[in-house]
């Protein structure tokens, strides 16, 4: 086992199937991101041709664009919320901080599609939103606007993707050993001082880590922006979608693809990079 | 002085995550309501409580279809990333001299990358090399996504074993086949389970990769979503509520499994 062509062969054998399942197909998308279409004939002369059209149409780019901005939001949006709660969380005693984080964790194992269905419901125009403003007579009448836009969207992944981001912050707390938080005590420190000094600075890789699954999820999400964005709520996971559906053009597709893909795998280098210099 | 202003920081953020609590369990709640309380359009009917859409949901043909599709994928996605993770775990382990990073970087992206990203690039690599989309296809989608979550449970548990645990295997004579058989295994089966059972609700509710490479097989998830474009009935509430019963459960078992870990590594 230890001359190098066995450990070669060991290697190939074990890495055959990441690499023949993963590796390959995204060098595939990505070369057919080089191809055209003429009729219903997919044919690849290597052209730039699909990248000229995403980087030269307004379109396309400004939809890319309003992506990242409300992937940011819900990344936003998450933490915002997300920190508080699992800082609360810690702060339980044992027995009802696991039940608490189950409570918020459970969620994630709910069916995706049907959320988002009836985060649809709720919206909607006879909604259970419109219901209690309308009942409480905030509005006089049910409102279009909370459905079928940008805010809906908005809404409905931040709902969905929050317990993803309270999760890894809520594990990045619990790292934190606690005769530090003592410690910082006993030396003087008031609480503010001690969240400020040590369990903000120590719980920043997993906050890292939470914003970084929100802003991921969001970034390739074409369902939700299907279900509850209406005509006018296009992201740019929609509408690499529609290139594999309706419209028909896997190599304009595969484009956009590639695009989401570098940007995604930048994110997520940038975003470990910080996180592990954090943990030292 | 600093005490009650913590004290007032825990009160708001209780405060918050109450009302966050409802926000998420809404969704959950009202689709469980809407499966055992008739809905009409003057509003909600509380006294037609009724069960009939259970019953009537044996009667679906193409519902039961997609689930025991799903089941079908679920079980074999989960038994192909078992042993892929194992072998993996035990290669990064033992010879892990080469490639290391290499693995773990291939093995954690289809999980860390958009789905999006994962189900069209299996789309384009299965259509270049002619094979037809169907329950094989998603499994093997399936496989790579759910491969990162056992891959890390198991490879932790074999790190936290004692080195000592191995070279006394080894000392006795044992082959590396009984090791792994004898001594490992006994050791690795409670991480692989609790791992299995977290790749299963993966899987089972995974959407945004099967759809890319389901081509006429259809999953529980994409028949839902099928549905939701013409509307849906209650007999569609009555089924999400049995998954979201089912998918709670499992999930209860991963977590009770889970904490007992979780305080070793304090």
């Amino acid at each position: 086992m230890n001359s190098l062509p066995a450990r070669l062969a060991v290697f190939a054998l074990v890495a055959a199937g990441p690499l023949l399942f993963v590796v390959a197909p995204i060098g595939s998308f990505l070369v057919m991101s080089f191809a055209r279409v003429e009729g219903h004939q997919i044919i690849n002369d290597m052209t730039l041709d699909n990248y000229v059209a995403f980087f030269g149409n307004w379109v396309y780019l400004k939809t890319f664009l309003l992506t990242l901005w409300l992937c940011a939001e819900v990344t936003l949006i998450g933490i915002v919320l997300g920190y508080p709660i699992a800082w609360f969380i810690w702060r339980r005693r044992a027995r009802t901080r696991y039940l608490l984080l189950l409570l918020f964790v459970l969620p994630l194992f709910m069916s995706y599609i049907v959320k988002i269905y009836t985060m649809r419901s709720i919206l909607g125009l006879n909604g259970f939103l419109n219901q209690i403003l309308v009942g409480s007579g905030i509005l006089s009448a049910p409102s279009l606007v909370f459905l079928y836009n940008q805010g809906s969207i908005l809404i409905t992944m931040a709902v969905i993707f929050l317990p993803f981001v309270i999760l890894p912050i809520f594990l990045s707390l619990e790292r934190i050993p606690r005769n530090l938080v003592q410690a910082s005590a006993d030396l003087g420190a008031g609480a503010g001082t001690t969240f400020r000094h040590v369990v903000l600075p120590l719980s920043l890789p997993g906050t890292i880590a939470g914003g970084l699954f929100a802003f991921v999820l969001a970034l390739g999400d074409f369902i939700t922006p299907q279900m509850v964005g209406g005509p006018s709520g296009f992201t740019i996971g929609r509408v690499i979608w529609s290139q594999f559906g309706l419209a028909y053009n896997w190599p304009f597709g595969a484009a956009m693809g590639a695009v989401l893909f570098l940007f995604a795998l930048a994110v997520i280098v940038v975003a470990g990079s910080i996180a592990s210099r954090q943990r030292v | 002085m600093s005490l009650s202003s913590e004290r007032l920081a825990a009160t708001a953020a209780g405060f918050l995550a109450a009302a966050v609590l409802a926000v998420l369990y809404a969704p959950v709640v009202i689709g469980a309501l809407f499966s055992v309380i008739e809905v009409t359009r003057n509003g909600i009917n509380w006294g037609g409580f009724s069960l009939a859409w259970y019953g009537k949901l044996w009667q679906n043909q193409s519902i039961l279809d997609a689930v025991r599709t799903t089941l079908i994928v679920s079980a074999c996605s989960v038994s192909l990333a078992i042993v892929l993770s194992i072998a993996l775990a035990l290669y990064v382990e033992w010879e892990g001299a080469i490639g290391r990073r290499l693995i773990e970087l291939v093995v954690y992206l289809p999980f860390l990358l958009p789905p999006i990203v994962t189900g069209l690039s299996l789309l384009i690599f299965f259509a270049n090399l002619g094979i037809s989309r169907g329950v094989a296809t998603i499994v093997i989608g399936h496989s790579v996504f759910v491969l990162a979550v056992l891959y890390r449970l198991v490879l932790t548990r074999l790190q936290s074993l004692p080195a000592t645990l191995f070279e006394a295997s080894a000392d006795l004579g044992a082959t590396r086949w009984q090791t792994l058989r004898h001594v490992l295994w006994p050791q690795l089966r409670s991480a692989v389970a609790t791992g299995a059972i977290l790749a299963f609700t993966l899987s089972f509710d995974e959407t945004l990769i099967s759809v890319f490479l389901a081509g006429d097989a259809t999953t529980l998830p994409l028949r839902l979503w099928a549905m939701m474009r013409v509307g849906f009935t209650p007999e569609i509430n009555a089924l999400v509520t049995l998954v979201l019963l089912f998918s709670i459960a499992l999930a209860i078992i991963v977590s009770l499994r889970m904490k007992p870990e979780g305080e070793m590594e304090e």
